[in-house]
């Protein structure tokens, strides 16, 4: 596993400012500069409003900072179109949510063969490819059923499998575990660190310092800014 | 994302509300069911009145004496020619006519005063007898024997509704009496006929009629007139027909016209009053503009109903918008361009349009093919109609679905993955 600061980073987020007018400015993030590398497991802990969310769509290329560059895989996403951005999001990212965020009417299949629609992949080799995802997460055998039909920890699988479709460079997790039991919860981080060790970027976010300890690093953020950067065991 | 899928995905939204989907659709198929109702048993019964006239007067030009007449002023033969119409044609004015280039003959027409006839003891009571000449009778007209002849008394041709109106059966070659204030007259039927042309209206002769020969019938007992031309009173008509040329009956019209209007008989006899002069072409154009301007205005009627459809159409696709915002933060997470966000809600408002001009299209057809058989008039397909309500199926899909579309593309995707 190479980790180190010579190889390639994937994300650089240089000085970045992101603020809302919400009746006021309210700064988000405030000043922040990280590099994720290539192939590194990232996690970003911090208690609610301390700009983690905000920290995470910006490198996920659903928002643009207000100052300061965000560069994933070399491309500054502020200088990108919104059409651009999406095709950066479906190509080079992959998103899990808390609340997994399926397709309601879509098959585990079809939900997981979502980005390979968008980018405009052949049909066969989409369906193969995602067939391929749901077995190796363990639901070879739950393809054609609607995610209602699924469990938490089930549903939390297609997501993974969705977000691995297109083997993008970075994929973004937020609060993975957050709407799972606990053994589930663990499986659900097994598959990332397995996905990790393949090769695939990975940045964290969640309020659990369990969750947190098993990326290489924790990035500990409060009120927009970077308090503390810790290299966890699982480093060693 | 390619068009098969997005297709694809358009389908599977609108099957996941299928009775909203359906009843979005029923909107529309109201809307363009009603179109093409109107406009299929308009455009029948347009083509019937119209083809009716041509197959039975085709290339006729009326002459009528007095100020009558259809198209200019949307106005229709009223009343017995009778009462409008003066005797003014004279036979002179017949020979000159017959003269003029492109007229192929003259249909003079009269009637001769008389009480009643009778046939086999049964009476049958009529005004008149029609005088006109043997050309008014062509070979699709007579049913059986012959024309009369020129010059010829006693002889006489019966409309088949005439023979109808006989309880006993009259051939050819029977005799029937007809009795006129002054005495009767024992006749010989030669032909019996389904019309003769030159008629008023020249939807055959529903009337029962008994034809005679103007010479001698008419010039013996008709009106007369003077003859400015040649200074003698000459039997006079008031309605003649000519069969023109069929290539040349604009052009045959405008010299009837002119002939009558300036050195005609006629025109010295009714000074101010006035020649009417029309041919077959102008009374099928006009009776055709009043028929298209009513499907016009029926069919309009069916275009507002569209338009409710196609409110329908927005309403249902903005609801939909609002509901399926996580959907589209998704879709949008997952690599979906704005404008492929945008051009999925319009497949699916353009499917619905669609749909309805699929389902109302045949619909209309159907019940406008009823109506055309209960009015018993023959089934246009109004084609032109089929293409203008499909075309506008999918205009309204796409209108309607715009800005719906729009609003989905712009939904922000941080807020829409947060949506509950």
């Amino acid at each position: 596993m190479a980790e180190s600061s010579e190889s390639g980073a994937v994300v650089r987020v240089q000085n970045v400012t992101k603020e809302y007018e919400l009746g006021g400015t309210v700064t988000a993030l405030d000043d922040v500069t990280l590099e994720l590398p290539e192939s590194s497991y990232t996690a970003v802990m911090g208690p609610s409003g301390s700009g983690k969310s905000t920290l995470l769509n910006l490198i996920g290329a659903l928002d643009t900072p207000t100052s300061g560059n965000v560069t994933v895989d070399s491309r500054n996403i502020s200088t990108l179109s919104e059409s651009e951005r999406a095709q950066l999001r479906g190509t080079q990212l992959g998103f899990i949510f808390q609340t997994f965020n399926l397709m309601t009417r879509l098959t585990a299949l079809e939900n997981a063969t979502l980005p390979l629609v968008f980018a405009e992949w052949d049909r066969t080799q989409r369906q193969t490819r995602a067939q391929d995802l749901l077995e190796g997460v363990g639901l070879g055998d739950r393809i054609h059923h609607l995610p209602r039909e699924l469990s938490g920890g089930q549903r939390q699988r297609v997501a993974i499998a969705r977000a691995l479709a297109t083997d993008p460079t970075l994929i973004l997790a937020d609060e993975p575990t957050g709407n799972v039991d606990t053994e589930t919860g663990n499986e659900i981080m097994e598959l990332l660190a397995e996905t990790n060790k393949r090769g695939n970027t990975i940045l964290l976010v969640t309020h659990e310092r369990r969750i947190a300890e098993r990326a290489d690093r924790i990035i500990h953020m409060t009120d927009g800014t970077i308090t503390r950067v810790e290299e966890t065991e699982a480093t060693a | 994302m390619k068009l098969r899928d997005g297709l694809r995905m358009a389908t599977r939204s609108l099957t996941g509300h299928r009775l909203r989907s359906a009843l979005t659709v029923v909107g529309i198929v109201i809307g363009i069911a009603t179109v093409i109702i109107f406009a299929s048993f308009g455009t029948s019964v347009q083509t019937d009145v119209v083809s009716e006239f041509e197959s039975t007067s085709a290339s006729e030009i009326f002459v009528v004496t007095g100020d009558v007449g259809i198209g200019d002023d949307g106005g229709f033969f009223a009343g017995s020619l009778d009462s409008f119409a003066l005797p003014a044609v004279t036979t002179y004015d017949i020979d000159q006519l017959r003269n003029i280039d492109g007229v192929e003959s003259v249909l003079p027409r009269g009637s001769v005063d008389i009480t009643a006839v009778s046939y086999s003891g049964q009476t049958l009571v009529l005004d008149s007898l029609t005088a006109t000449t043997p050309a008014a009778f062509t070979e699709e007209d007579i049913v059986s024997g012959s024309a009369f002849k020129s010059g010829v008394s006693g002889e006489v041709v019966l409309s088949e509704s005439a023979v109808e109106r006989f309880d006993a059966n009259v051939t050819v070659g029977d005799t029937i009496t007809v009795n006129r204030e002054d005495g009767s007259e024992t006749v010989t039927v030669v032909g019996i006929a389904t019309q003769a042309r030159g008629g008023f209206g020249s939807f055959g002769d529903f009337s029962p009629t008994v034809y005679v020969p103007t010479d001698p019938y008419y010039q013996e007992s008709g009106p007369t007139a003077t003859s400015a031309n040649q200074g003698v009173d000459q039997p006079a008509y008031r309605q003649v027909t000519l069969v023109a040329q069929p290539d040349e009956v604009s052009d045959t019209r405008k010299r009837v016209e002119t002939y009558l209007n300036e050195s005609s008989d006629a025109t010295q006899v009714l000074g101010d009053v006035g020649i009417t002069v029309q041919s077959t072409a102008d009374l099928v154009d006009g009776i055709e503009s009043v028929l298209t301007d009513i499907i016009r205005l029926v069919t309009g009627i069916g275009v507002l109903a569209l338009f409710v459809g196609a409110f329908g159409i927005a309403n249902i696709m903005l609801v939909s918008v609002t509901e399926r915002t996580k959907e589209i933060g998704i879709m949008k997470a997952n690599g979906a361009r704005n404008r492929e966000v945008m051009l999925l809600f319009l497949t699916e408002a353009v499917l619905l349009g669609l749909a309805g001009a699929v389902v109302g299209v045949p619909l209309g057809l159907a019940v406008g093919f009823g109506a055309s058989l209960y009015a018993e008039v023959g089934f246009t397909v109004p084609y032109i109609w089929i293409a203008i309500a499909s075309a506008m199926g999918l205009v309204t899909g796409i209108i309607s679905g715009l800005y719906p579309a729009w609003r989905a593309a712009r939904v922000d995707p941080i807020d829409a993955l947060r949506y509950e």
